[in-house]
C-alpha cells in the first residue's frame, strides 16, 4: 500500500461502492415517481395511458433494483474496480433499456419526458469514466432513435396519448427532425461537461490522496522516531537505576562494617582510629547521596510517561517542609519564612514528588546561604495556578551559568568554590519532577545577592474533579 | 532479669559482607545469629529454627526473591514461625516505583496492599535504628504472647 496509485484506485474503488449504493437508493425514487405519474396523468388530466403495461414495466424497474440492492452486498469488496465498473456500466445501460420502454408505451417521441436521457448521462459520468460515458450515451441516442425510427417505420406499435396531444406527432419528419438534434446535442453537451467537471474532481481527490498517504507516511516516521527516542529515554532511566543500585548496595555494606567497628561493637578502638573511620564514612555518604540522587532522578523521568497523579495540598507540603528545614535554618543562623496566601492550594501531583522537589530548593537554598541570611519560600495561587517561590539572599550563580543550572552534574562555580558538597543532580530532579507535573520553572540569580526559583504548576480545577472523583 | 534464653534473629541476605556485619553489631547487642543467603534454604532454616525475628533483605539474587519469602512464610509455615516479625532492610523502595509501606500521605491504600511485615529499615542502616526497631518488635512479641 505504499504506492500512491495503488491508494487512489483503492480509494475510487470505495467511492464507486458508495455511488452505486446511492444511485440505488436514486432509482427507488425514480421507480416511485413513475408510479405515482401514471397514477396521477390519467387521473388528474384525462390523459390515457397504457397503464397496466406501464406499471409492468415499473414493477420490473422495482423488482430489478431490489435484486442490484442485493446484489451489492455480496459483490467482491476486494475487487479492485473491474467487478464494479461492469456492474456500473450494466447499471446505467439496463436503466437506459428501462427509460426508453417506459417512453415507448407513454406515446414515444410524442412524451415529454424524453429529456431524461440528461439524467443517465450525467450519472454516467460521476459513476464512469469518460469514455464509458460517451459509450452509454452512444446507446442512449441508439435506444432513442431505434424508438423513433421503429414507431414511425410501423416496427414498433404507437402508443397516442390522447388528451394531451390533439395531432399524432411521430410520423412528422420535422418534428422527428428537432427533437431528434435536441436529444443529441443535449447529451453531448451534458457528457462533454460532466465528465470535465468529474475530471477535474478526480485529479483533485488523486492529489489528496496523494497527499494524505505521504503525510501518513511522515506521522509514522515521526511516531517511530519517538518510540525510538522514548525507548532510549528508558533504557538510560534503566541504567542509571541499575548502576545506582549496584553502587548503593555495597556501599552500604561498607558502612555498617565501618559503623560496627567504629562504635566499639567489634571491641575497643582509639579516638584516632574512630576518627579515620567517621572521615571514611563521611565520604561513603557522599557515594550514597549521588547513588540516592540517581534513583530519584530516573524516578521522576520515568514519572513523565508513566504519571499517577492526586489531588495533592501544596500547603500541606509546605507545612512539613517548614517543620524539616527550620532546625536547620536556625543553626546557621538564617532566617526562613514560609508563607502561604490561602489556606489550600490544590495542584494533580505525585505528594512525594512534589516534597521531593521543595526539600531541593530549599534545601539548595540554605545551603548556598551565608550565616544571617534569608530564605524565603511563598506559594500563592493565581487564577489558574499555583505559584512556588524560593528566593535566598545567598551567593547566586554567574549569569553565563544560569542556563546550566539544570543540566546533569553541573555545578556552578560559586557552588564548587563555596566548599559545599553536592551531586549536581538536585536540580535536575527539580526541572524532571516540574516536567513530570506539567510545570514550568525559571531562576533569576545575581552573584552576591541571591537567587530566585520560581515554580508554576497547573491549579487543580473542578473540571478535572469530575473525572477523577468516584 | 533472669538470664532468660538469648532471642534469635535470623539474617536473609545474601551480601556476605552485610551478614558478617549485622552477626557481629547483633551478637555484640545480645542476641543469637542465624544466617540464610536465599530464600529457600532460608524457610526451611525459620521452620527448623523457629527464630524470635528475621532481617530480611528483600534485594536478594534473583530480584523479588525476598517478597516470595514472606508470602511463602505467611501462608505455609508451620504455626510457630507463621507470625515472626520481620523487618526489611533495603534501599529497594528507592529503586522502584512501587510502594512496601505506607507513609502519611498514603491514606488512600489499604493494608493488604502493603508487604506483611512490621518493620521497614532502608539502607544503610544505622545500628542504633536497628537496634531499636527489633527490641520494638520483640518486646511487643513477649507481651502479646504472654498467656
Amino acid at each position: 500500500m505504499e504506492n500512491p496509485t495503488e491508494h487512489a484506485v483503492e480509494v475510487y474503488g470505495q467511492e464507486l461502492r458508495a455511488r452505486i449504493a446511492w444511485i440505488i437508493r436514486l432509482r427507488w425514487l425514480a421507480a416511485a415517481g413513475v408510479g405515482v405519474t401514471v397514477w396521477l396523468v390519467p387521473r388528474a388530466f384525462g390523459v390515457q395511458l397504457e397503464e397496466g403495461r406501464l406499471y409492468l414495466v415499473t414493477l420490473g424497474l422495482a423488482v430489478y433494483n431490489a435484486g442490484l440492492w442485493s446484489a451489492k452486498r455480496w459483490l467482491p469488496q476486494v475487487g479492485r474496480g473491474f467487478g464494479q465498473f461492469v456492474f456500473a456500466n450494466v447499471q446505467i445501460s439496463v436503466d437506459l433499456l428501462f427509460l426508453t420502454a417506459l417512453l415507448h408505451l407513454g406515446g414515444g417521441v410524442e412524451n415529454p419526458f424524453v429529456c431524461y436521457y440528461v439524467f443517465h448521462t450525467v450519472l454516467a459520468s460521476i459513476l464512469l469514466s469518460r469514455r464509458a460515458t460517451y459509450v452509454q450515451v452512444g446507446l442512449a441516442l441508439l435506444l432513442f432513435l431505434a424508438m423513433v425510427l421503429g414507431e414511425a417505420g410501423g416496427l414498433l406499435p404507437h402508443y397516442h396519448l390522447a388528451g394531451y396531444l390533439e395531432t399524432e406527432l411521430y410520423r412528422d419528419a420535422n418534428y422527428l427532425t428537432a427533437v431528434t438534434v435536441v436529444i443529441v446535442t443535449m447529451l453531448s453537451f451534458t457528457a462533454f461537461m460532466a465528465t470535465t467537471i468529474m475530471g477535474r474532481l478526480r485529479e483533485r481527490e488523486a492529489e489528496i490522496v496523494t497527499l494524505s498517504v505521504s503525510l501518513g507516511e511522515r506521522a509514522r516516521e515521526l511516531q517511530r522516531a519517538y518510540d525510538a527516542l522514548r525507548a532510549l529515554e528508558r533504557d538510560k532511566s534503566e541504567y542509571m537505576r541499575r548502576a545506582a543500585h549496584d553502587l548503593r548496595s555495597p556501599m552500604s555494606a561498607v558502612d555498617l562494617l565501618l559503623v560496627v567497628v567504629a562504635e566499639g561493637r567489634a571491641g575497643e578502638i582509639s579516638e584516632k582510629s574512630r576518627e579515620m573511620l567517621a572521615r571514611a564514612r563521611r565520604k561513603i555518604a557522599q557515594v550514597l547521596d549521588l547513588a540516592s540522587d540517581l534513583l530519584t532522578l530516573s524516578r521522576a523521568r520515568e514519572a513523565a510517561f508513566e504519571v499517577n497523579l492526586r489531588q495533592v495540598d501544596l500547603v500541606e507540603i509546605m507545612r512539613k517542609l517548614e517543620e524539616d528545614f527550620r532546625p536547620r535554618a536556625e543553626s546557621v543562623p538564617i532566617t526562613l519564612t514560609i508563607e502561604a496566601d490561602q489556606s489550600t492550594v490544590m495542584v494533580m501531583g505525585d505528594a512525594g514528588a512534589l516534597s521531593e522537589l521543595l526539600e531541593n530548593l530549599v534545601s539548595n537554598a540554605l545551603k548556598y546561604t551565608p550565616a544571617g541570611g534569608t530564605v524565603r519560600v511563598s506559594l500563592s495561587q493565581e487564577q489558574e495556578e499555583a505559584v512556588i517561590t524560593v528566593a535566598d539572599s545567598g551567593i547566586g550563580i554567574a549569569a553565563d551559568e544560569v542556563a546550566h543550572v539544570f543540566d546533569e552534574f553541573y555545578r556552578g562555580k560559586n557552588a564548587r568554590e563555596s566548599g559545599k558538597e553536592g551531586t549536581g543532580l538536585g536540580l535536575s530532579i527539580v526541572k524532571a519532577i516540574v516536567a513530570s507535573h506539567q510545570g514550568k520553572i525559571n531562576v533569576t540569580s545575581e552573584p552576591g545577592k541571591g537567587t530566585n526559583f520560581r515554580v508554576v504548576f497547573p491549579k487543580f480545577r473542578a473540571a478535572v474533579r469530575s473525572k477523577v472523583g468516584t | 532479669m533472669t538470664a532468660p534464653a538469648k532471642p534469635t534473629i535470623m539474617v536473609v541476605e545474601d551480601d556476605l559482607d552485610m551478614v558478617e556485619a549485622l552477626r557481629v553489631l547483633l551478637e555484640h547487642a545480645g542476641y543469637n545469629v542465624l544466617a540464610a543467603t536465599e530464600a529457600d534454604t532460608a524457610f526451611e532454616l525459620a521452620q527448623r529454627e523457629k527464630p524470635n525475628l528475621i532481617l530480611l533483605d528483600i534485594m536478594m539474587p534473583s530480584g523479588t526473591e525476598g517478597f516470595h519469602f514472606v508470602w511463602r512464610l505467611r501462608r505455609d509455615g508451620s504455626e510457630a514461625v507463621r507470625n515472626i516479625p520481620i523487618i526489611v532492610v533495603s534501599g529497594v523502595h528507592q529503586t522502584f516505583p512501587f510502594k512496601l509501606y505506607p507513609t502519611e500521605s498514603d491514606s488512600v491504600y489499604g493494608p493488604g496492599e502493603y508487604l506483611p511485615v512490621q518493620g521497614f529499615l532502608d539502607k544503610p542502616i544505622q545500628p542504633s535504628t536497628l537496634l531499636q526497631e527489633i527490641e520494638r518488635l520483640l518486646g511487643k512479641q513477649e507481651t502479646g504472647s504472654t498467656g
